[in-house]
């Protein structure tokens, strides 16, 4: 049986003008998530993935092109749309002077989640931080602070989650822990994710498909192991992501 | 509009005033402050002119402070958002720019609403003076200055949006451009030629002129009323006219992503 289609993006484009020096973010780039499914969004700094996202999010304007999340045009749909869909990003902390548990019920009433405290509570005891329920965001490290955002993004049990690079500047023990829990959550909810990361390590952990891009343009996407076979041109079982990434990060095809 | 949204913004305001001592100076307490220091004021002048024009500096001062406050509170409370890293994560929920604006004017509208009390008790309580000694009437009026603060505070906002928040401070400033125009303390007829023009163009100077009025004569000044109202309706639909072409532009720009 076809499994469901939860995001389509068709021929994205997004060039900026900034100071008149314009660059293309995105050059048609087209994609897709079944149900489910764990793509891991690669490239370099500066490739289009953040642009991406937030033209997936809406609060960028495609130049062309058109996204769809569950079947639905987003421009026409948002909210609607994204009472089940969440994000993600070591980049946006939640607001450092509320306690944890206070942020999570202001984002749990924005995403109208319903027995909120209830909900809430399953998520801080799964993510071992209920000790920490009444400290202030500011007061917490940076590892419990990814893992709040964490909380915060599976609120509504989201059927598509966005996460751009939510374990950036933690430990490797942490990142661990953190992939393993994302990883048996998603399949308990049947969540799909579009992930980007500059770990290479978490991406094989995590993502059964990858798409890496450069200058905005998809140059290569497959399996890790399809990815690291044709790019490296090995015939090994083993992966090698990082290797990948450099390769084509410095322009091999 | 969904209300569940709107009341996020209105807890996550809640929540911040509560925890930051600052937020509960900037709004209540320094209201309060003020109408200490123009309570000894009026107080001197009722001693040695009349007691009209100590009422006038009185419920100038008040009806002056609820402009300002709210007027500057809903960009604060958007800068806040900002200086929180916290917007990005407001935005891509399912709220609509609408919900959001709605929520950071109706907190505005409440601590407002605070403030006024605790100005109202202490101006009764040490002063003698009875906010309600204006007359009821004069709620019109205040809602008129509630609506032109509104109209400023969505000015504001699209001047962040546009500008990043490095044009914060411009916050603070703005309302203060337009007090010697509003004629909070004195009548139009005062100004210069030319600054009486621009009076007239400003609603919150039929406000006061009302209120001045409805003290002196005990009557309801229908007439400015009116024309604030009309100025108030051209305003407001200006601001959120240019608040949605700066929202496209933004969006379309990329600049919103880049607020924080």
């Amino acid at each position: 049986m076809d499994k469901k289609v939860i995001l389509e993006v068709k021929n994205l484009r997004k060039s900026f003008n900034p100071a008149g020096a314009g660059f293309t973010a995105i050059d048609d780039i087209s994609f897709s998530l079944e149900e489910g499914q764990i793509l891991g969004f690669l490239g370099p700094n500066g490739a289009g993935k953040s642009t991406t996202i937030y033209c997936i999010l809406g609060l960028i304007g495609p130049d062309g092109g058109s996204i769809s999340i569950f079947g639905k045009d987003i421009t026409k749909n948002r909210s609607e749309i994204f009472k089940e869909v969440n994000y993600a990003s070591a980049d946006f902390s939640l607001p450092w002077n509320l306690s944890i548990w206070e942020n999570l019920l202001v984002y749990a009433k924005l995403y109208e989640v319903p027995e909120a405290k209830r909900r809430i509570t399953e998520l801080l005891d799964m993510f071992e931080m209920s000790n920490f329920r009444s400290t202030a965001t500011r007061d917490l490290s940076t590892g419990l602070r990814a893992r709040a955002n964490l909380c915060k993004a599976l609120l509504n049990k989201p059927r598509l989650l966005l996460l751009d690079e939510p374990m950036a500047s933690m430990d490797p023990d942490v990142v661990d822990k953190g992939i393993k829990l994302l990883k048996q959550i998603q399949k308990e909810e049947s969540i799909t994710i579009l992930y980007t990361s500059h770990n290479m390590w978490e991406i094989e952990e995590i993502a059964g498909n990858v798409i890496f891009i450069n200058h905005g343009k998809i140059i290569a996407q497959g399996t890790p192991l399809e990815l690291t076979q044709k790019v490296l041109q090995t015939g090994g079982k083993e992966t090698n992501l990082r290797d990948v990434f450099i390769h084509l990060s410095r322009g091999g095809g | 509009m969904n209300f569940n949204r709107v009341y996020a913004i209105i807890l996550r305001h809640i929540y911040l005033t509560s925890h930051q001592l600052e937020r509960f100076f900037d709004v209540i307490i320094s209201p309060v402050l003020v109408l200490i220091l123009w309570g000894f004021l009026a107080t001197y002048v009722q001693g040695l002119q009349s007691q009209t024009l100590a009422a006038y500096l009185l419920g100038g001062m008040i009806l002056w402070v609820i402009f300002e406050k709210v007027s500057t509170d809903i960009g604060i409370n958007f800068m806040f958002d900002i200086w929180d890293r916290n917007v990005i994560n407001v935005l891509a929920s399912p709220i609509t720019f609408l919900e959001y604006l709605t929520g950071l004017i109706t907190i505005s509208f409440i601590k407002i609403l605070v403030a006024l009390t605790s100005m109202g008790l202490m101006a009764g309580i040490f002063y003698n003076f009875q906010l309600s000694s204006l007359g009821f009437n004069l709620v019109l009026f205040w809602i008129n200055l509630f609506v032109f603060a509104m109209a400023f505070g969505i000015f504001n906002i699209s001047l962040i949006l546009r500008y990043g928040h490095i044009v914060g401070p411009l916050t603070w400033i703005l309302p203060f451009f337009v007090q010697p125009f509003a004629a909070v303390f004195y009548p139009i007829s005062v100004l210069p030629p030319v600054f009486q023009k621009i009076a007239f163009f400003i609603p919150i100077s039929h406000v006061f002129e009302g209120m001045r009025y409805t003290m002196r004569t005990g009557r309801f000044d229908i007439n400015s009323f009116w024309t604030a109202v009309l100025l108030n309706a051209v305003y407001l639909t200006a601001s959120i006219i240019l608040f949605a072409f700066i929202l496209k532009k933004v969006i379309r720009n990329g600049r919103l992503v880049k607020l924080v």
